[in-house]
């Protein structure tokens, strides 16, 4: 792209952005402070729970839940994804369950996961791990099936045992359908988090936005969504970044 | 190393002087229903190179495959050095087709990848596969990555991971088939003079007649469904072969002798609709 046009594209997408937060600020002005905040109102409310230290608390206690709910998603799921695609009664005895499950929307399970493991950490963090180790699995399965079945040749061919199979082929091929996996599993646990804060222990960033809610204070309720907003665009930044990093063959075709 | 390989076949092919280094004996493949080939017999010799050509689907690659002990006969039986082969073993090394070249390991880890299969120590890698790299021509291109090189490179790479080892056997399947026509005729003068250096027993699958005449010392047409052993034929051309061999009229003789053998099976071939 030529330079003259990444700057009317930058000037393009500030100005969005600005136009945008005059609506929001217009609009907070003009309606009833029950339903909408304006702009300025929503960051002095942000600042006043950062500066209390409530809001790093709930962020916090937010990302403590999310982070160990997607950990247990990748460790699962890149190792149940990597089993599933060497062995292949496995993968033919579990495929329709992990279809299904991958196919329900998630948000189902959670009065069944309340009702029989109550309001403890360990539910709310068997929900986000729900919300992510579908994409997780997925994506490493079809990666793994997907490796070239030259390269097993090429393997075999030079005496490789299994083992040796597994580091020099399986492993860095799935890599990057695995990163794939990952972008996905950290926007889909971000709605798990949240989904768990709401209908399990209220906790974290979404009991600040039902507190709000309930109080009627819509300052505070869409200061922690902003912040849950601009915690998904880095996440999903950070996702991407990751699957560029691991993925510099995957276009390769000999 | 080295040394220690070289005595080791000499010692083998002097035990059984009169024992070829492969031997093929009423070999036939069969998937599910579908008869590849059947009742091929065929002895390779040390540092023979012997050519197998036939028409598409014919079971070129498969046999080739069985030699390798990648994959089993289905009935006969094939030796190497006396052993029967029930899998891949030391001494045998193949290069593939599309090259067969790990994407995220550079040209040097690929050429290595045998040696450390092969549980080498890390100095007597190295040396080796600075030694293969030059030897192939990829000096100063250790560290590019399989997708950052040409067709040709790649193929020079896979060709110098398979000699790292020592093979003393060295399989081709359609080595050249996937890289263009002029990079193509480079690569084959530069193996032919590769072997000349290191010659060992080669056994390498073409659809070029060309290729075939100007490389092997006998050359395997199979053909017939399933195929068989139609022909062999001796290619009388002196060695080293060069550029100059593709202009004696002894060459054009044999390029159109087995041309017309394969022939009427090639049209035969391209005109069969599956049923």
């Amino acid at each position: 792209m030529r330079p003259q046009r990444t700057w009317l594209r930058r000037i393009t997408i500030a100005s969005s952005l600005v136009l945008g937060a005059v609506v929001w600020q217009v609009a907070g002005q003009f309606a009833s402070d029950a339903f909408w905040a304006p702009l300025s109102a929503t960051l002095a409310s942000l600042v006043g729970v950062a500066k209390s230290g409530v809001l790093l608390r709930q962020a916090l206690s937010s990302f403590e839940l999310y982070l160990a709910g997607l950990a247990v998603a990748v460790a699962v799921g890149a190792l149940l994804g990597m089993l599933l695609a060497r062995v292949g009664w496995l993968r033919v005895a579990l495929e329709d369950y992990i279809m299904m499950l991958y196919a329900t929307p998630m948000v189902a399970l959670i009065p069944f996961i309340l009702s029989i493991m109550g309001f403890g950490f360990a539910p709310k963090v068997l929900v986000v791990f729900l919300f992510a180790v579908f994409p997780m699995l997925y994506n490493t399965i079809e990666g793994a099936r997907s490796v070239r079945p030259e390269l097993v040749e090429v393997a075999r061919s030079f005496h490789s045992g299994e083992w040796r199979l597994w580091c020099d082929v399986m492993i860095p091929h799935t890599l990057p359908f695995m990163m794939t996996g990952l972008r996905q599993a950290i926007a889909r646990g971000l709605v798990g988090m949240v989904a768990a804060e709401f209908f399990l222990s209220p906790s974290g960033l979404g009991q600040m936005i039902m507190m709000g809610s309930q109080n009627f204070d819509t300052a505070g309720m869409l200061a922690a969504i902003l912040l849950i907003v601009l915690l998904g665009v880095g996440l999903m930044d950070l996702g991407r970044w990751l699957e560029r990093r691991f993925a510099p063959w995957r276009a390769y075709q000999p | 190393m080295r040394a220690a390989t070289e005595t080791k076949s000499e010692r083998i092919s002097a035990s059984a002087e009169a024992q070829p280094r492969i031997r093929i004996s009423r070999a036939g493949m069969r998937y599910d229903a579908a008869q590849v080939f059947r009742d091929i017999d065929l002895d390779i010799g040390n540092r023979e190179v012997v050519a197998i050509i036939g028409p598409s689907g014919c079971g070129k690659t498969t046999l080739l495959r069985c030699i390798d002990g990648l994959l089993p006969l289905t009935s006969g039986e094939l030796r190497l050095e006396g052993e029967p082969v029930r899998g891949p073993r030391e001494g045998v090394a193949m290069v593939f087709q599309h090259f067969g070249l790990f994407p995220w390991k550079t040209v040097a880890q690929n050429v290595a990848y045998g040696l450390k299969l092969a549980g080498r120590g890390a100095d007597a890698i190295a040396a080796k596969v600075a030694e293969c790299i030059e030897l192939v021509g990829l000096a100063g291109f250790e560290h590019y990555y399989p997708w950052q090189i040409s067709g040709g490179m790649q193929q020079r790479c896979g060709l110098a991971r398979a000699l790292a080892v020592e093979p003393r056997v060295l399989l081709m399947d359609e080595p050249f088939g996937a890289v263009d026509a002029q990079t193509r005729e480079i690569l084959q003068f530069e193996l032919l003079k590769i072997w000349e250096m290191r010659p060992t027993t080669m056994v390498f699958v073409t659809h070029s007649i060309e290729e075939a005449v100007l490389m092997g010392d006998r050359i395997v047409v199979l053909k017939g469904r399933p195929s068989t052993v139609h022909e062999v034929v001796e290619v009388d051309l002196p060695r080293p072969r060069e550029r100059r061999t593709l202009t004696l009229p002894r060459f054009a003789q044999l390029r159109e002798h087995v041309w017309s053998t394969l022939m009427a099976e090639a049209l035969r071939a391209e005109y069969e609709v599956r049923k």
